[in-house]
């Protein structure tokens, strides 16, 4: 591939122990001193990574596993304790809530100054506002000051900038999680042509679907050391397994408690498969859902099995009492029964099945399941699901796939 | 991002036209509390001085004490005013730096730059009013007086980067400087003039640092003591020798910021 954009090797950082005013006078003399500070708490340690031109690199990691802390040290915010970073380009960063907005200013000032912090010249900034005006789509609000906006419309603000800069590495810090529904569409889309002209980018997200769909390598940071970086499908699959590992401990010991439920489920397989892991599926397999209910008066119970997104949008949920249908008895107090999705047409992505245990009327909850599975692929299609389609009065195009 | 570690003509520029908006944000009268206040003060000391203690500065007539106190306690003003601010400027920056590289110098230097720019239109309206007035003092004074405000910029923008990078370490500073202030403003020849001071204690004056500044606007625009170039040339000296210090102690200190704010 081309040219490295950001290099980091042996990469950490590392705060101050400071709990009370004493210690900060002691850390000021130890700075003056020597340069040193021993006393720290480290939130990073030994980062080696390489992000080239034209890449797009997810970071993925539990809260405080230093995703954001990695994203400063590489714009240039924080200095690094140990290691060192270089980066050969312009960066447009856009690092949590605000962009370093003041709040008493309007809107159209932040603009300016925010694009002055950038390097944006004042004709440059006169000829790119109408379009940062337009992409942030917050009407009257830009001359209001910052201080009466919403977080989503902060959030529209500062990445309408960012995106007016086109920088050569474009970094995002769980941006998308604050807008709505049509602004983080838009962020994706413009991101999506941003890569397909050659930008690069490196974004903090806590959607697999957004990681996915964006990033084509991945980067899994925990405790302030990298887990695994590659292929972003793999990367993303460790990381949901390491999460329904840890979730695990916390179900067992439930055990006592989903016994004395009416209705539990004591077994969900997908694909004949029990364990937690993700379940690899291509476009179009067939997906079965194999479970057992254990019913505490050997009453028949119902069943609701529904799929989610992995960012909890619902796509489909249908229950046995709807189908008019009812689990198999297996034993006194053991129901079975499977529901099978011939083909699914579910486009890629991480999608959660989520089985639950009902009362004979299909009214009360009892239980709840959940397993995963991932969609692999590389459609360009959008959307949760390929609807059966045919393109009338239209003609094939040569060369076209 | 990069870019802004080589602050820009334009940035240097948004970040002073900010400060000075900062400053006079949600307020009706704007620049004129900046105006305004010194005045009251003057007004305020010459009443205190002139009517109730009935002091008299030696050499001049009661009507000639106003023009005495203004030229130095504006350029004080500004003094005191430039350390003071410029010294919370950083930790009032918290936000930005966490968020921006922006380049931090700039934050001080262009909230030490408000400071000066409000209170020398302030100066120059109140010497040419004064002058207006028939008060003695000289018009020609001005150009020489505005030129006295480069070391003094230079000296202040020194303590301002000296006490902004500590400030961030030890937050007592500007609570401490609040006090230590206005005793450097008593301590120095702003109110009386040097000679009404016991002999004893004149030549400790020397180590007040505004002690120089009040006495040479004095002598530029009132013609009161005399103008010393040997005076001048440490002045300047000292200010630049606080620059140097203050910007290495800054350049010293500034990755660690962060991690303190």
């Amino acid at each position: 591939m081309s040219a490295l954009l950001v290099r980091a090797e042996g990469l950490g950082k590392s705060y101050p122990k400071v709990y009370r005013s004493r210690d900060r006078l002691r850390a000021l003399g130890r700075l003056l001193l020597n340069g040193a500070n021993p006393d720290s708490i480290g939130v990073l340690r030994d980062i080696d990574l390489e992000v080239r031109r034209g890449e797009s690199l997810g970071l993925i990691g539990e809260n405080g596993a230093g995703k954001s802390t990695l994203l400063k040290l590489i714009t240039g915010v924080l200095t690094p304790s140990t290691g060192r970073v270089t980066v050969n380009g312009e960066i447009g960063a856009l690092l949590e809530l605000g962009a370093g907005f003041h709040p008493e200013y309007t809107g159209r000032d932040n603009v300016a100054m925010s694009a002055a912090l950038h390097g944006l010249g004042a004709a440059q900034l006169r000829e790119r506002l109408p379009q940062i005006i337009e992409f942030a789509d917050i009407g009257q609000y830009i001359d209001e000051p910052v201080k009466h906006y919403s977080s989503g419309m902060i959030v529209r603000l500062g990445f309408a900038v960012v995106a007016a800069l086109k920088p050569d590495l474009l970094i995002t810090d769980e941006v998308l999680a604050v807008g709505d529904e049509s602004f983080q569409k838009k962020c994706v889309k413009w991101m999506q042509d941003y890569l397909e002209g050659g930008g690069t980018l490196l974004l903090v997200s806590h959607s697999m679907y957004h990681i996915q769909k964006l990033c084509r390598r991945a980067c899994w940071l925990r405790g302030g050391e990298i887990v695994m970086q590659g292929d972003v499908f793999d990367v993303t699959q460790a990381y949901l397994a390491y999460h329904e590992k840890k979730s695990a401990p916390a179900v067992s010991s439930d055990t006592n408690v989903t016994a004395g439920l009416e209705f539990s489920v004591s077994a969900v397989e997908l694909n004949g498969q029990d364990s937690e892991t993700p379940l690899m599926l291509q476009w179009g397999d067939a997906v079965r859902v194999a479970t057992r209910i254990r019913s505490r008066d050997g009453r028949t119970p119902s069943l609701a099995i529904g799929i989610v997104r992995v960012d909890g949008t619902p796509v489909y949920g249908v229950t046995t009492d709807m189908d008019g249908t009812a689990p198999t008895r297996l034993s006194d107090h053991e129901y079975a029964c499977e529901l099978e999705f011939e083909a699914l047409a579910l486009l890629p992505g991480s999608y959660t099945v989520r089985v639950h245990s009902m009362d004979p009327e299909g009214v009360r909850l009892f239980d709840t399941v959940e397993r995963t599975f991932i969609v692999r692929g590389t459609s360009r299609e959008s959307g949760l699901v390929r609807l059966p389609h045919r393109w009338n009065g239209a003609h094939a195009v040569d060369g076209a796939a | 991002m990069r870019a802004a570690a080589m602050p820009s003509g334009l940035l240097i520029h948004r970040f002073v036209g900010r400060e000075l908006r900062n400053r006079f944000a949600g307020s009706i009268w704007g620049g004129f509390w900046a105006l305004f206040q010194p005045l009251l003060q003057l007004a305020i000391m010459s009443f205190v001085f002139m009517r109730v203690f009935n002091a008299r500065v030696p050499g001049l007539d009661a009507a000639s004490y106003a023009p005495f106190l203004a030229v130095a306690l504006w350029p004080w003003t500004a003094f005191a005013d430039g350390v003071l601010r410029a010294t919370t400027s950083i930790q009032e920056n918290a936000a930005l730096i966490g968020k921006v590289a922006v380049p931090r110098e700039l934050l001080v230097l262009s909230s030490v730059a408000a400071s000066f720019l409000i209170h020398i239109a302030g100066f120059v309206a109140v010497v040419v009013v004064l002058a207006l007035l028939g008060t003695g003092i000289r018009l020609t004074g001005l150009l020489p007086a505005l030129l006295l405000y480069v070391p003094l910029v230079a000296l202040v923008a020194g303590l301002a980067l000296i006490c902004a990078s500590l400030q961030v370490f030890v937050r007592d500073l500007s609570q401490a400087l609040g006090q230590l202030l206005p005793l450097l403003l008593y301590c120095a020849p702003v109110f009386y003039d040097r000679m009404q001071v016991p002999p004893a204690y004149r030549s400790l004056f020397e180590l007040n640092p505004f002690t120089f500044y009040a006495e040479t606007f004095r002598a530029i625009l009132l013609g009161h003591g005399t103008f010393d170039g040997g005076r001048l040339l440490v002045a300047c000296v000292v200010a630049v020798g606080v620059l140097l210090v203050g910007h290495v102690l800054f350049r010293r200190l500034k990755p660690h910021f962060e991690d303190f704010l």
